[in-house]
């Protein structure tokens, strides 16, 4: 066990195993003070009291969907991550005969300066791919590149559902995003019967991967398999969609290691970079740049803005004049919007923070009554600045006092979001 | 021991519950605590809307996406949900539902 950005983690860097059965989070049973309040955000309920002390466990890796909530709200450390593969990435950085990739989430430069007393939220994007590159990372792509190849995917197949719909054969509507693991395995587990709305499509990490074993290793006349590609993500969910077997459509696997933000502070601590002084750098061209578009995934309703960004313009023929599309802008439980199209009519879209209110909507998906068209889901409050791997709110665990104050708000603020 | 603990835990929470109520702050604590996902959150829109950070601001006019889907040249050639796209960028789901109910079977209780 070793400690990271205050939290503890396993050394263990997993391959070929099935990901189903990996604790990704666990509470260590001596450190916990059996508050409760990881059962209280637990959207699956999975975490809960193993005797009649009270001590907490994640009974099976079955109910987990790896969102971390618990984590992030332990106040006492309790909760420790099962999967690290930061060893084996510096391993791979002093291998001169091992091509290593960056593949960084848009939320990750937004919560990532704070590791190094940067104000909460501050954007350190440039100095981000600066420390990537110092590291010894032989490219410098960027997650948010496939964000962008998401939305033309995604809003084409959304395009093809709307002109089906009806026909035989055809997915159904609503469509579901897919870019959220969390989310994406609790559709698997609880509510395996809506699959089909799901977008077929992979998440932009799961397209970068791949993307960098073929087109990326063409570009630069790099064997692919010497290609080591490394996810870094805001989120702890993500190391298990980076072990699902079927992620190897490029030949070899699509991820090699998945490390989140405190994961990627931790290795520039230890590499002794001096983050606050690095200039701001650019990422490498080919996979790396991105628009606006591809940053707002971070947030919850930022897929669904940026998905709607291109299909107002792919509908109507028309320039979308003014990008903001604040209706459907999240901070907590389900946001609708009717979206009118010149020349098509309306687009009817939710968007669901947490997976309590997720559930709501697939309800209605269920009883047939949804009338949406496009639903998208993260399964942090709030999206993936608020991931389950971003470094953890200071106030959380700064005294008792603050924390108990802090979990009465936070339980506070839950039952606001539910009623 | 354990129980002591957890009863004294439970009174402090109680107690600052009261103090922070009677100060009326319950609201005002709550909002600086949302902050923090807030504050992210407008950080994010902020380098949206800022042509320093993000010059261009939709997908679709990317020049590296132009690129990779170019009718002619491109990587992906023939676009989006193309054959490639479908081999490289799609994928399938599966019903995990089994191992969860066998979970419910032995007693266990989830929220769905
Ligand atoms: S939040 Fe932490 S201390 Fe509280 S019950 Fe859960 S694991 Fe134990
Ligand atoms: S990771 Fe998420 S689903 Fe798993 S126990 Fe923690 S809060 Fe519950």
């Amino acid at each position: 066990m070793r400690q990271i950005e205050g939290v503890m983690y396993q050394t263990n860097a997993p391959k070929g195993v099935d990901p189903d059965n990996i604790f990704f989070v666990q509470v260590d049973a001596t450190k916990c003070e059996t508050c409760g309040e990881c059962e209280e955000v637990c959207p699956t309920g999975v975490i809960q009291s193993i005797n009649d002390a009270g001590i907490r466990a994640v009974v099976d890796p079955a109910g987990c969907v790896n969102c971390g909530q618990c984590l992030a709200h332990c106040p006492y450390g309790a909760i420790y991550e099962g999967v690290s593969y930061v060893d084996e990435i510096f391993e791979k950085l002093k291998d001169p005969d091992t091509i290593v990739v960056s593949m960084p989430a848009p939320a990750v430069r937004y919560g990532l300066g704070e590791c190094f007393g940067t104000p909460t939220g501050t954007y350190v994007g440039g100095q981000m791919h600066a420390a990537l590159r110092r590291l010894g990372f032989d490219y410098i792509w960027d997650n948010e590149f496939t964000a962008d190849v998401t939305i033309m995917e995604e809003g084409t197949e959304l395009i093809k559902r709307v002109k089906n719909h009806g026909k035989p054969g055809a997915y159904p509507l609503p469509q579901f995003t897919s870019c959220c693991p969390g989310w994406v395995k609790f559709a698997e587990t609880f509510y395996p019967d809506l699959l089909p709305n799901m977008s077929t499509c992979k998440s932009p990490i799961g397209m970068l991967g791949p993307l960098a074993k073929t087109y990326g290793a063409k570009q630069t006349h790099t064997k692919a398999k010497k290609i080591y590609t490394v996810s870094i993500m805001p989120c702890i969910a993500k190391k298990y969609e980076g072990l699902r077997p079927e992620l190897a459509d490029s030949g070899f696997r699509d991820i090699d290691a998945t490390i989140n933000t405190r994961e990627l502070a931790y290795m520039i601590k230890t590499a002794g970079i001096d983050f606050n002084s690095l200039p701001s750098e650019q990422p490498d061209p080919i996979l790396g740049e991105s628009t606006g578009a591809a940053t707002i995934f971070g947030n919850s309703g930022g897929v669904m803005e940026a998905a709607l960004r291109l299909a107002y313009e792919v509908l109507s023929g028309k320039k979308l004049a003014d990008p903001n599309i604040l209706a459907v802008r999240t901070h907590e439980g389900i946001n609708t919007a009717d979206v009118a199209v010149p020349g098509f009519g309306t687009v009817k879209v939710a968007v669901a923070s947490g997976l309590d209110n997720a559930a709501k909507l697939c309800d209605e998906v269920r009883a047939g009554k949804s009338p949406y068209h496009f639903i998208e889901i993260m399964t942090c409050p709030g999206g993936c600045v608020n991931g389950g791997g971003q470094p953890l709110d200071p106030e959380l665990r700064a005294s008792l006092f603050k924390s108990t104050v802090a979990r009465i708000n936070s339980r506070f603020r839950a039952r606001n979001t539910r009623a | 021991m354990i129980m002591n603990r957890r009863a004294f835990i439970k009174a402090c929470g109680i107690m600052t519950g009261y103090a922070v109520l009677s100060l009326n702050m319950v609201k005002e604590a709550a909002a600086s605590a949302m902050d923090f996902v807030g504050i992210r959150q407008k950080s994010v829109y902020d380098a949206d809307a800022n042509p320093k950070i993000y010059k261009i601001r939709k997908s679709q006019d990317n020049p590296m996406v132009k690129k990779i889907y170019d009718p002619k040249t491109g990587y992906l050639v023939d676009g989006p949900c193309g054959n490639l796209s479908y081999h490289l960028l799609h994928t399938h789901y599966v019903d995990r539902s089994a191992k969860v109910a066998a979970l419910k079977a032995k007693g266990f209780k989830l929220n769905f």
